[in-house]
């Protein structure tokens, strides 16, 4: 009766603990750190925010159930490891079911260094333009980017990871995001001067 | 690449995708702070690492005091069990009391010796 009553007392406290817990407030509070920049890099791959909100809420099920547990120090490159998974899942569902529309693949050719090599007179894409049409014309490039390309950048650039936390996140080589990198940088330069 | 050349427009390309993000309206953000919730309360459902070590922790001392509380059941039936009787103790406390017990045989034949001594 005893080894029964401190069984229950020990499941209460457990679920206590957590319920009030640092750990839960840690966790809410880095979710809400990533959770715009996550949706719009969902709504950058599959350019509808309907699909990109389920995506992210999924990613968010997903990350708290398996690393939630983990040190806080490793939830960044956790969290974008399950929401990349998502979104190759999602490509790969929209290629068996005939959606999917065909992007610039990786072999393309953009490994021409003299057709990525910028002109260093000019100030560089961008520069240029207005806010709202330099926006728009980003997005554009961007959406046009094969998905690892597009991957490497936005984890690398904007989410701001060394090349060892996105190659844990895009579950690749640290090598193969750099080659990523390279080629997702020589094509947004090259879709944006377009725009000048 | 020019390095300055690539540090300006990716700043700039960075400011512009913040700005994306933290502008977003309010529905969207009311539905990913529901999405958020429903993944946190997911994990408070589920007992911690620490309630089930300790779980399994009691089940183990229930199982080991079942297991004394059945061996001491069955003792009487079986096999006597050694146990010390409050007489053993006085025996073994008292030197004299041990040499007695050990020459029991002598102190027997001694006793039914005639009173002038043996007898050659």
């Amino acid at each position: 009766m005893a080894a029964e009553i401190s069984l229950m007392a020990a499941f209460d406290e457990g679920r206590r603990d957590f319920g009030t817990g640092e750990e839960s407030r840690a966790l809410d509070a880095f979710l809400r750190g990533v959770e715009r920049r996550a949706l719009r890099m969902a709504e950058l791959a599959t350019r509808s925010r309907e699909e990109a909100l389920d995506l992210v809420q999924d990613a968010m099920f997903g990350f708290v159930r398996h690393y939630g547990g983990h040190d806080g120090a490793e939830w960044p490159p956790l969290f974008w490891r399950v929401l990349d998974s998502r979104l190759n899942d999602w490509h790969r569902r929209q290629k068996v079911r005939g959606r999917w529309s065909l992007r610039p693949d990786d072999k393309d050719a953009d490994d021409d260094p003299i057709a990525a090599a910028p002109d260093v007179r000019e100030p560089g894409p961008l520069a240029r333009m207005a806010d709202g049409e330099a926006s728009a014309a980003l997005d554009a490039a961007l959406r046009e980017l094969p998905l690892r390309q597009r991957q490497a950048f936005l984890l690398r650039i904007w989410e701001g990871l060394d090349v060892a936390a996105t190659a844990v996140a895009m579950r690749c080589s640290e090598g193969s995001v750099k080659t990523h990198l390279s080629r997702a940088l020589a094509n947004l330069r090259r879709a944006l001067e377009a725009y000048r | 690449m020019n390095p300055t050349d690539d540090e300006r427009w990716l700043e700039r390309a960075k400011a512009l995708l913040d700005d994306s993000a933290d502008n977003l309206d309010a529905a969207t953000l009311s539905r990913l702070n529901r999405a958020r919730q429903a993944a946190l309360a997911t994990r408070r459902k589920r007992p911690s690492r620490w309630a089930w070590s300790a779980a399994l922790a009691g089940a183990a001392a229930a199982v080991f005091a079942m297991a004394i509380g059945l061996h001491q059941r069955v003792a009487p039936s079986g096999a006597p069990a050694a146990s010390l009787q409050p007489a053993d103790i006085d025996v073994l406390s008292s030197d004299d009391d041990l040499d007695l017990a050990e020459n029991l045989d002598f102190y027997a034949w001694l006793e039914q010796q005639p009173a002038g001594g043996p007898s050659g």
